[in-house]
């Protein structure tokens, strides 16, 4: 009497829906050995809609001329979706990689090293390898870089009575220069306020987050100390300020908005002016000397290949066409990226005199911490600088706090 | 008598007061449920700087469809696939919606109806995932994913939103208002078990069934978390994700809120729409599991 | 959010004694199907669903716990036994010893605690207002109303958390509305000041940015003068987000409380001539407690959970003011690779949601 048809759809349903979860269940996890299906994947973080066409362009192309597909696949928030693809076990197979993630990923066997394949690779800035070298290899190669660079408003410049003699090339005078163009609520000279913008000032006397092999931690040095004394006290006396506290979001808003007369931030303003503020006159200059000497922060994406890639081959060809010195022209020509090629150096300053400065910092700077676990302990003195801001830390704390911090990650 | 009167004059006022009170509480409060949603609608058709310049005001000047026509997708080579985020969201909810009815119902009828061994434990075990909070979940969750090897697959997104126990007791306590009669009338006439679940039972809890396809329809239409540990391949965002992706990514800083009121409206519309045809289910199966404690 | 509002009787509450007393009801003579084919069917029937539990909640949070136990950076298979094992040195570094693991956790619980104090009372106030008001017979268009509360719950977190970002920009329309009223709105999201610390100040209690003497100590890794200062300016406007977005689900709660208050009731205290206050404040309220229970319940375990509004508002930031345990086990997974860590704050946390329900039940059921 069970046999009631419509009773074996029910049973049938129970036991179908069973069957699809079991299935589930022995579907396989990781361990798989990277098999290819024949074609890339490229997952970035975009700078907007002119960087995604100029990558889905390049990939068009190289495919046409190699014959393997090629998806472009802008992400959203590229460190947690490149994480969980690492974590799934089916990362894509080309992707950025910033520094501060570079040593964990290639730490933690993620990435397939392929600096020894590209040929010309002492063509790239000896700083930027730097970045992306683990345990004396080279992991990956750079696709673009900016530095940290000082930003004017050249119309309050000249309404100053300011000139190009004026320009800063030392603490002090960017202090006089601030306190010049303060006025009203206008800052004379916004900062972003994060470990970024402090580092470059730490930097610049003589100081830094870690020692130079990135296995000691070296907050609390007088060096720091000498560059949060200097921020502070122009904080304090009103004529630098982070541009969050000028209901700001980033330098290039500051700027452009109009609440602040000179600003540090790197090159990606030139995108944001394009854009946002198409009326603002600007111009940008290297950075003043500190008491340590000329310095700044580089920052810069690398093309990694994932070591679960079963087209190591394929990835690494693309790879090298995406860094060619052709491709890097077209990049910087279609979204400002800084070529990270020597050679490239003079066509780059001829090409994007406006660029000259956030270019030139290449030769003097220093790139972020890469050490693993180290973003915590910079977001902790990024709330600490936050404090120092509104007056309730001290920078000696901060300071001491870091080290303390510093010490814990790497496991001093 | 003289007692009486004296007391109705209070209460004559006292309605009165009561009544102007009530309105005044429903005027402000009307303003600040459905400003919100107001700004927002006047803000999407609003230029970036009109937006960032005159947020409160409800006339666009000028009106600008810049970003409805970027979020239909109309306008340049844009990074969102607003087109699959929409499809991802429709198939996933529609899956969600009907796995969670069939799976529901058939617990549900047999902890409703089915004398069997273990079934207190059944019982207990799905009252204990009601108090499970979710957002622990969200670590291990997606450890088991990636363990079966449906890290980025639909199979990953739906499958685990079947867990619904919301769903399970309100069949459930649905199926045993079903007169008993019925089912006994059907097994006197031969039916098995599944036949009269499936034939009799399940069309007298329609009701029942509808409030669970709205709320499963709802939950999965605005699900976050889950789609977020579950995916990371942007092939697979819904609209809900991706949009949470663009405001919270670094790229968010880029303002262009009038892009993201209008794919937030656009996101809003649906639940809205099942919200104004089905409100009584809504409310019903809210003020029941409220009254019931 | 969204736990609150699809799953309201969150553990005790719905759990209808019916199927016991069906149980006992159900007449003893019916005999067919027999037993073994009612739990063959039972099983069956049950089978899809367990199954769903047994594969997406319990061998998760197993799995979970083992990774609680690892030093694993979500860069292998955490089941394979290579992962270091560092037995409870996970949960030793968040609850015992001064790590900034401790400190971020403890500045989470201390974000957590000043959200719960005002979220909880403000979104039961608001709720229980509003029912009465949808309650009253003589309003008219209460079905309107109604609709028009409960919707912002029924809406994405996703969607709202976008809406309230845009409002409360520093030259948003929030700040625009305060203007006319000729307050200087502040800088919402940017502005870390804690309100306690500012209110302080305002009375001359203490000097604005200066740590007084007497809160010069340490509680828990962290300073006693940064536990003292209440809900940054930032969490003010997330909690805002919150009231609005649930005060809708609990009036829901609170009508079906207040509907299930027979109308003989008021009646006899019309009769006995209290006065509209008097039957408010001596019918009404006491008759109402479980529910203003369980909605102050269902508000504590919700203000646990928030994670939407912190990953697409604020990430934590200004000066981690916003950051919320969920948040901070997420990013510390996700973002920093420490799924040990990530995974053992979870358990933390639900150890933390599950007492404190208990607590709270306990107290709710001890008036009674």
């Amino acid at each position: 009497m069970r046999s009631h048809p419509v009773g074996r759809v029910g049973a049938a349903a129970a036991a179908g829906t069973c069957l699809a979860l079991l299935l589930t269940a022995c579907g396989s996890g990781y361990g798989d050995t990277p098999e290819g299906d024949g074609a890339l994947t490229v997952l970035f973080g975009s700078s907007g809609e002119a960087e995604t066409a100029a990558v889905k362009a390049a990939l068009a192309a190289w495919s046409e001329e190699s014959g393997v597909p090629a998806e472009a696949i802008p992400a959203q928030d590229l460190v947690q979706q490149l994480r969980q693809g690492f974590a799934g076990g089916d990362p894509a197979d080309v992707f950025y990689v910033s520094p501060d993630l570079f040593q964990q990923y290639a730490e933690g066997g993620s990435l397939y090293p392929y600096g020894d394949q590209i040929e010309d690779v002492d063509d790239f800035y000896p700083a930027l390898r730097d970045s992306y070298t683990y345990e004396d290899e080279l992991y990956c190669v750079p696709k673009d870089y900016n530095t940290h660079a000082l930003v004017i408003n050249t119309d309050l410049w000249e309404e100053a009575g300011l000139g190009d003699d004026d320009i800063p090339t030392s603490w002090e005078e960017l202090a006089e220069t601030a306190e010049q163009l303060t006025e009203g609520d206008r800052v004379g000279f916004a900062l972003n306020g994060d470990y970024n913008s402090a580092g470059t000032f730490m930097l610049q006397a003589g100081g830094w987050f870690v020692n130079d092999d990135n296995t000691e931690a070296t907050g609390d040095t007088p060096e720091n100390l000498a560059a949060l004394d200097y921020l502070t006290t122009g904080l304090d006396e009103g004529y630098f300020s982070f541009v969050k506290d000028i209901d700001a979001q980033s330098g290039s808003e500051a700027l452009g908005r109009g609440r602040a007369a000179m600003v540090m931030d790197g090159g990606w303003v030139t995108g944001a002016f394009d854009n946002d503020y198409p009326e603002l006159n600007w111009r940008a200059v290297e950075l003043p000397e500190g008491p340590g000497g000329q310095a700044t922060t580089v920052f810069s994406n690398c093309w990694g290949i994932a070591e679960a890639s079963g087209d190591h081959e394929a990835a690494v060809d693309l790879v090298r066409y995406l860094t060619s010195p052709e491709q890097q022209q077209a990049f910087a020509e279609d979204f400002g990226a800084v070529p990270p090629r020597e050679s490239l150096a003079d066509w780059t300053a001829e090409t994007f005199p406006e660029k000259a400065a956030f270019a030139a910092g290449v030769d003097y700077a220093r790139g972020q911490v890469p050490v693993p676990g180290f973003m915590s302990v910079l977001n902790e003195f990024t709330t600490g600088m936050q404090g120092v801001a509104a007056g309730s830390a001290e920078p000696a704390d901060v300071l001491a706090q870091l080290q303390r911090d510093g010490e814990e990650a790497l496991g001093e | 008598m003289a007692q009486a009167t004296r007391a109705a004059r209070p209460l004559v006022r006292g309605r009165a007061a009561i009544w102007v009170a009530g309105y005044a509480v429903l005027a402000v409060g009307t303003v600040l449920y459905l400003g919100p949603f107001i700004v927002q609608l006047a803000n999407s058709v609003k230029t970036d700087a009109d937006a960032a310049a005159n947020p409160l005001a409800l006339l666009p000047d000028p009106f600008s469809a810049h970003a409805w026509r970027r979020a239909f997708g109309l306008d340049t080579a844009l990074d969102m696939p607003i087109g699959r985020w929409l499809g991802n969201s429709l198939f996933v909810t529609v899956s969600v919606t009907v796995g969670r009815l069939l799976v529901d119902s058939l617990i549900g009828y047999a902890l409703a109806r089915l004398r069997f061994a273990g079934r207190s434990a059944v019982n207990a075990l799905v009252l204990a995932v009601l108090a499970v909070p979710g957002v622990v979940l969200l670590i291990p969750k997606f450890l088991v994913l990636k363990q079966l090897g449906i890290f980025d697959s639909y199979a990953g997104m739906i499958l685990p939103l079947l867990c619904d126990a919301v769903g399970i007791m309100l069949l459930k306590t649905a199926f045993e208002q079903v007169p008993r009669e019925l089912e006994e009338a059907a097994r006197m006439d031969g039916a098995g078990v599944f036949t009269t679940y499936w034939r009799v039972v399940l069309p007298l809890v329609r009701p029942a069934l509808i409030t669970v396809a709205i709320l499963s329809f709802q939950g999965s239409w605005n699900e976050f978390t889950h789609f977020l540990v579950a995916t990371s391949d942007p092939a697979y965002e819904t609209l809900n994700l991706g949009l949470a992706r663009l405001a919270a990514g670094p790229l968010g800083g880029a303002q262009q809120f009038p892009l993201k009121l209008a794919l937030a409206t656009l996101s809003t519309i649906p639940v809205l729409i099942v919200y104004l045809l089905f409100q009584r289910h809504f409310i019903a199966s809210q003020m029941n599991s409220g009254g019931k404690s | 959010m969204t736990e609150t509002r699809t799953a309201p009787p969150a553990g005790g509450g719905a759990p209808s004694p019916r199927p016991a007393r069906s149980g006992r009801l159900r007449p003893p003579r019916r005999r067919r199907p027999t037993g073994a084919e009612e739990t063959r069917a039972g099983w069956l029937l049950s089978a899809p669903a367990l199954l769903a539990l047994l594969l997406f909640l319990v061998a998760p949070v197993l799995m979970a716990l083992w990774v609680s136990f690892l030093d694993w950076n979500g860069q292998s298979n955490p089941f394979d036994g290579d992962q270091e094992f560092v037995g409870a040195d996970n949960y030793r570094r968040l609850l015992a010893e001064d790590t900034l693991l401790h400190r971020d956790f403890m500045v989470s619980v201390r974000n957590t605690v000043y959200f719960v104090a005002l979220n909880v009372p403000a979104v039961t106030a608001l709720a229980f207002a509003l029912a009465l008001v949808v309650n009253q017979r003589i309003l008219k268009g209460r079905g309107f109303f109604r609709t028009v509360f409960y919707f912002p719950s029924i809406t994405s977190s996703v969607a709202v958390s976008i809406v309230f970002l845009f409002l409360f920009q520093g030259s948003g329309a929030v700040n625009g509305l305060l203007a006319l009223a000729g307050v200087d709105g502040p800088n919402w999201f940017t502005d870390s000041r804690g309100v306690l610390h500012i209110l302080m100040a305002a009375l001359g209690l203490t000097e604005p940015g200066r740590t007084p003497e007497w809160a010069g100590g340490t509680l828990g890794g962290l300073p006693l003068w940064e536990w003292l200062s209440g809900p940054s300016v930032a969490m003010c406007a997330i909690i805002a987000l919150t009231t609005w977005a649930s005060s809708g689900t609990f009036m829901l709660f609170f009508l079906a409380g207040l509907q299930n208050i027979p109308a003989s009731v008021y009646e006899a205290a019309m009769i006995d001539g209290a006065s509209a206050w008097q039957r408010f404040r001596y019918v009404t309220l006491p008759l109402m407690r479980r529910s203003v229970t369980l909605v102050m319940t269902l508000a504590l375990i919700a203000s646990w959970q928030v994670f939407d509004q912190v990953y697409i508002m604020s990430q934590g930031s200004p000066a981690k003011t916003t950051l919320t345990p969920a948040y901070l086990s997420y990013a510390r997974s996700f973002g920093d690779g420490q799924f040990g860590a990530g995974a053992a704050m979870a358990f933390v946390l639900f150890a933390i949601i599950v007492v404190l329900t208990v607590v709270q039940r306990w107290i709710g059921r001890e008036r009674d």
